[in-house]
């Protein structure tokens, strides 16, 4: 296949689901079955995905293929200089893995749809936003610019807020929805501000040129600093989307979507575009930048871990644990960790998407209950559901022969080499202690949901394994989470070809003392060591490949050791009832709370934000009323002369000014249309009289 | 000797081959028209067979540039090149459009035994319109803006039944006729002056500083009639509104693109060639100190989109309100000359693009609603959104794109024209279109008021549209809102059709 050809595949499966949503969206009410051409579309485009993923990665494997056009080219603008806004795509191995994920779990999920949305009113509708939010999320893995990124960003924005909301008349889902699309707001502002600091810096939106200007040694307004605080801005945007702390509030209520919803948008979609821009702009951050990307990442991988041990709402701890692995995902890019940090969002994708679909398995199963304590006991009556969540929910644990294992294993491991480089532990600290609580919170899930008895006898009754279109999703994704696709050796993901041919970590474009110190080029001194090691990749410098070499077995026994302490706490809890849980839970009854509360984040938002808000309002109203009025009132005789002036004045003067303009224009339009007699004698004699005129006044 | 004329004559041939494409398209309608007595449906469709072909022709030859029938070495009495063949290609296509739309238009029907003679007038008419886009001589041009206008009086009143017809048709004619008496007057003086009819000459003449004094701006002014005429710019725009109004609808629509493009190409060429002194590595003309064109054109492009946006306001009609719409466009489009720039012509090249695909839907749905409703006063479209909600929401977006705003091909259209204005710092000029556009606004929306927000005043069921028509109005609709977008293919064409023979 050509590099044309491959352009044009990649543009068809950028345009395939717009098709697909305009189709459905149009044709939706007089056509009932019109969401088989949605779903056919997005096979369509799944498996053009599969081709260009196999084209790119076994012909191209280290070429990328870029074409662009000029969207907009204005030429010379007077006081802005020569303004030309291209567009374009890139494609190369980071986006034909993405793409293959996200068409890959589009597709599941749309299969998926067909029962679980069975007799929904909107039901072609709802594949028509799946069909746009399919297309925004394939433009930001294509876009090879910031301002394209910014569009789909954009966009991504608007059908998850269609969709969150999709079930509108309940007020808590309308609700959702316009908390998504405002707490996003909030990231996208920073995001535009840094796009716009780029774009006066360099005048261009294109990643390459903004990178190469960058080594150049062109910085924003000419400072390294300023070059921090545009990668720090541009990472409010990843903030927003992938519901990083403190602005991941909005998630957990996004699950008032329909579950295959919450399925696309944790593992596909929305939230891993934040992270996908972390790895699109990794070469411009500077370490400051990073350290900030780090800490937030820590903070969101760690708080949402404690929230989601003691939740109860089957969706609501899947939820909070997408919070606390997208937190590690950044956390990893923050540590320069950055192949295992992306090959943690492919695994994550596809177990995270397993472990959404299985639970709206369970929900469908249940008749819409999502209340763990009133389930037990369905693995009996589910079997496929149950293996399946069983495996995803061993790798999310990061248990051995699983994927998550792998990804998972590599961020801890490229914490602990950070640590042992830097001295700044606390992230391999957090990193293991956030790995024992994800089995725990995992397996309590698990137990209580499909193992023991059940709590809920009618419904148990009731419950029963989901159709072949729901099983089969729910198979697939298992055996995309075995470790076989990604490498041969179950212990060593470098050993696969995705790790150590297919993704690169990039070169990096700062400067050289805005880096950390294992960061920095090699001197030339080391070109000998450099020949030795020839095979293995250098990522960033020697000290690093051996930090991250030593740290391999000491952080694969500790991650082990704690995930599997951890499963054990939960079966001793839940299964074998070793520890009485109530009574644990009332000696500890602070920590509790906060965990059962959620840190009671959206109480905090409500009071510091909304109230400060309406307080402010008050204050206002307040300052109204007492000082404004009181000068008003005081002044009030001689406003009263004035007004009476000033009346007159707006009545005769101002008034008359807007009616006149209104008026004076339609006069002379009523002039002009004296002209038009329909005559046409006194057509001529004007022609003659306004040529006379003209000859007179050029003589 | 022989020989060499003959071979004159063959290389001649080969520049105008789209011409010759054309004149046999004549020739076949009038034969087709004759042979097939009864069915003569698909008359329509050789015009359109042979339009086809001469747009193949043209986009073969597009690029080049060359005299035809040369009278010395260098001179010729018509010019190929690619400003000529732009405007060319564009006539060409509005032709089709035009022609669709006479195929859907009930005005036309009922005119069915007089087809052949329609269709070949049209053709008659297109081809003088060729001929304008590339004379390079004050005899051709004369003629060919005969043949066009002569064509054009018989068409405007093409139902004979209709008293409102033929009372454009002979309003028409007794205008055109008085102005292209006035235009002939004006040539022969320059001709008396001069001693020569082909604009190169005249303007070596004039170089030579041999043509000088009031006679010649007399006769530069008195030619200037004959265009603007044809391109209604006021003070000689007063015909528009009512054979506007009284015209077929596919016939309005003809007049208001096609025969304003072959007028502007004419006038622009007009102005190039015979004033040109040099032109700046910006791409600015420096004319020859004869006659002020800048103030010339400032004024009369003013006055015409003033003129034309104000008498608008007060239009009940649909027909009319377009047709003092369209003099307010020929106004802005002036504006695009009186920067005389290679800017500016970009400028109104791609204004006219955009103008033509716009004002032509515009039209369509008129026609498309006139054909139902069987009315063209806006106090009938009331309620119109909820009847056909097809039509009305075309008739919003070529409405909006006709006011220029984002995100419409309209918008491009003015922001290149004030960029360009903006450029040649003639900043209060482009305030007053400025605040043209924002009078524009008032009777376009005006319309939408009327079809959205008003009630129905009588009861009628929904208006049905015809597959065709529909996917017809998809076809005009797509590039307006793509142009909006995505411009650069437009600008890119601009830019490859600016120039001129010799310059």
């Amino acid at each position: 296949m050509t590099e044309p050809m491959m352009i044009n595949l990649a543009l068809a499966i950028l345009f395939l689901p717009l098709l697909g949503f305009l189709v459905t969206l149009l044709f939706g009410k007089r056509i009932k079955s019109i969401y088989t051409f949605e779903i056919a579309i997005i096979i369509l485009a799944f498996v053009g995905a599969v081709v260009l993923l196999f084209t790119k990665l076994s012909y191209y494997q280290n070429t990328d293929i870029v074409s662009q056009v000029s969207w907009i080219n204005l030429g010379n603008v007077p006081l802005l200089g020569n303004t030309t806004i291209d567009i374009g795509i890139l494609i190369d191995n980071i986006s034909v893995l993405m793409i293959f994920v996200v068409t890959l779990i589009s597709m599941l999920v749309h299969i998926f749809s067909i029962v679980y949305m069975e007799g929904d009113r909107l039901y072609n509708r709802y594949f028509a936003y799946l069909g746009i939010f399919t297309f925004s999320m394939t433009g930001i893995v294509f876009t090879h610019n910031m301002l394209m990124m910014y569009i789909f960003w954009e966009l991504v924005g608007l059908s998850s807020y269609l969709l969150i909301g999709f079930w509108y008349e309940k007020k808590s889902a309308s609700d959702a929805g316009k908390k998504a699309f405002i707490v996003n707001r909030v990231g996208d502002l920073g995001m535009l501000s840094g796009i716009l600091l780029l774009y006066t810096t360099y005048h261009t939106f294109t990643f390459s040129q903004i990178f190469s200007q960058i080594a150049a040694g062109h910085f924003p307004l000419n400072s390294e600093f300023w070059l921090t605080v545009t990668g720090i801005l541009l990472f409010c945007g990843a903030i927003g989307k992938s519901a990083q702390f403190p602005l991941h509030v909005w998630l957990p209520d996004a699950m008032e979507g329909p579950t295959p919803v919450s399925a696309l948008i944790h593992a596909a979609t929305m939230v891993a575009a934040g992270v996908y821009l972390v790895v699109r702009i990794f070469p411009l951050l500077t370490s400051g930048a990073l350290m900030f990307i780090a800490v937030i990442g820590m903070l969101s991988a760690f708080i949402p871990a404690t929230i989601a041990l003691t939740q109860n709402d089957i969706k609501k701890v899947l939820a909070y644990s997408t919070i606390s692995q997208l937190g590690y995902m950044v956390m990893g890019l923050g540590v320069g960790a950055y192949k295992f940090a992306f090959f943690h969002l492919i695994t994550h994708a596809f177990f995270k998407a397993l472990l959404f679909l299985g639970s709206g398995s369970v929900i469908h199963a249940m008749h819409h209950e999502q209340d763990i304590t009133k389930m037990g006991g369905l693995r009996k009556k589910m079997p496929i559901t149950y293996a399946t969540f069983l495996i995803a929910s061993l790798a999310i644990s990061g248990i051995p022969l699983t994927s998550g294992f792998l990804s998972k294993d590599g961020i801890l491991q490229g914490s602990f080499a950070f640590g042992s480089l830097t001295g700044y532990w606390i992230f391999a600290f957090v990193g293991f202690l956030v790995a024992m609580m994800t089995a725990f919170y995992m397996f309590r899930l698990l137990i209580l949901t499909f193992h023991g008895e059940p709590r809920d006898h009618h419904k148990y009754e009731h419950a029963h394994e989901s159709p072949f279109t729901m099983a089969m999703p729910l198979a697939v994704l298992a055996v995309l989470s075995i470790f076989i696709w990604y490498t041969p050796n179950p212990f060593n993901p470098e050993q696969g070809a995705i790790l150590s041919n297919w993704i690169k970590t990039p070169q990096l474009v700062t400067p050289q003392d805005s880096r950390f110190n294992f960061m920095k080029s090699e001197l030339p001194a080391n070109v000998a060591v450099q020949q030795v090691t020839q095979n293995s990749e250098v990522m960033y410098s020697e000290s690093y490949t051996q930090a991250l070499e030593g740290a391999h077995i000491p952080s694969l026994l500790l991650s082990l050791t704690l995930a599997g302490l951890g499963i054990l706490i939960a079966f001793s809890f839940y299964q074998w009832k070793k520890v009485d849980v109530d009574k644990l839970a009332d000696s500890i009854k602070p920590l509790y709370k906060l965990s059962y509360n959620k840190w009671y984040f959206d109480e905090i938002y409500g009071a510091v934000f909304v109230g400060g808000t309406l307080l402010l309002s008050r204050a206002l109203a307040w300052f109204d009323q007492y000082i404004v009025d009181g000068i008003v009132n005081g002044a009030a005789t001689v406003t009263r002369a004035v007004s009476r002036f000033s009346g007159k004045f707006d009545n005769v003067v101002v008034d008359g000014m807007v009616n006149g303009t209104a008026y004076v224009s339609g006069f002379i339009g009523l002039i002009f249309r004296r002209f038009q007699t329909g005559k046409v004698q006194t057509y001529i004699v004007l022609v003659v009289f306004s040529l006379v005129i003209l000859l007179f006044i050029f003589k | 000797m022989n020989t060499i004329s003959l071979n004159y004559l063959v290389d001649s041939l080969k520049l105008i081959k789209p011409e010759i494409a054309l004149s046999i398209t004549l020739v076949l309608i009038v034969l087709v028209d004759l042979i097939m007595n009864k069915d003569k449906k698909f008359l329509p469709y050789v015009f359109v067979a042979g339009l086809l072909v001469t747009v193949y022709l043209l986009i073969e030859q597009f690029s080049t540039s060359a005299f035809a029938f040369t009278t010395a070495p260098n001179l010729g009495m018509v010019i190929i090149d690619p400003f000529g063949n732009f405007f060319k290609l564009l006539i060409a296509f509005a032709t089709i459009i035009v022609i669709m739309f006479s195929v859907l238009s009930n005005e036309i029907k009922e005119g069915l035994d007089r087809q052949g003679e329609y269709y070949a007038l049209m053709s008659g008419m297109i081809l003088g319109m060729f001929l304008m886009a590339s004379s390079a001589d004050l005899i051709l041009i004369y003629v060919s803006l005969e043949l066009v206008s002569l064509s054009s009086y018989v068409l405007a009143g093409f139902n004979k039944n209709h008293v409102r017809n033929s009372e454009a048709s002979l309003k028409y004619v007794i205008y055109g006729g008085i102005s292209s008496g006035i235009m002939l007057f004006g040539i022969s003086i320059l001709y008396g002056l001069t001693g020569s009819t082909n604009l190169y000459e005249i303007n070596s003449l004039i170089q030579a500083s041999q043509v000088h004094g009031l006679t010649f701006i007399v006769a530069s002014v008195l030619i200037f009639v004959g265009m603007g005429f044809k391109i209604s710019a006021a003070p000689f725009h007063f015909w528009t509104p009512d054979v506007y109004e009284g015209s077929p609808i596919p016939i309005t629509a003809y007049l208001s693109i096609a025969s304003k493009a072959a007028g502007f190409a004419l006038l622009i060429r007009f102005i190039k060639i015979t004033f040109i002194q040099s032109v700046d590595p910006n791409g600015f003309w420096h004319l020859l100190n004869v006659i002020d064109w800048k103030t010339f054109f400032i004024i009369i492009s003013i006055l015409t989109m003033t003129l034309g946006n104000f008498a608008a306001l007060w239009q009940n009609n649909m027909k009319r309100l377009l047709a003092y719409s369209s003099i307010a466009h020929a106004g802005y489009l002036l504006l695009g000359l009186t920067v005389l720039s290679n800017e500016g012509i970009m400028a109104i090249i791609i204004y006219f693009v955009v103008y033509g695909i716009m004002n032509l839907g515009a039209f369509l749905v008129v026609m498309l609603i006139a054909n139902k409703l069987g009315s063209e006063e806006i106090d009938d479209y009331d309620g119109l959104g909820s009847k056909a909600p097809f039509l009305s929401v075309s008739l919003a977006i070529f409405l909006v794109s006709l006011t220029g705003l984002p995100p419409t091909a309209g918008f491009i259209g003015k922001l290149y024209i004030f960029m360009a204005l903006v450029d040649a710092k003639m900043i209060a000029v482009a305030v007053i279109a400025l605040l043209n556009t924002v009078v524009s606004l008032y009777y376009y929306i005006r319309v939408l008021k009327h079809i959205f927000l008003n009630d129905p005043q009588k009861e009628t069921q929904v208006l049905s549209t015809s597959v065709a028509s529909v996917v017809f109005l998809v076809v005009l609709i797509t590039p307006v809102l793509l142009f909006g977008i995505y411009f650069t293919p437009l600008v890119d064409l601009a830019k490859s059709s600016i120039s001129l023979m010799g310059f």
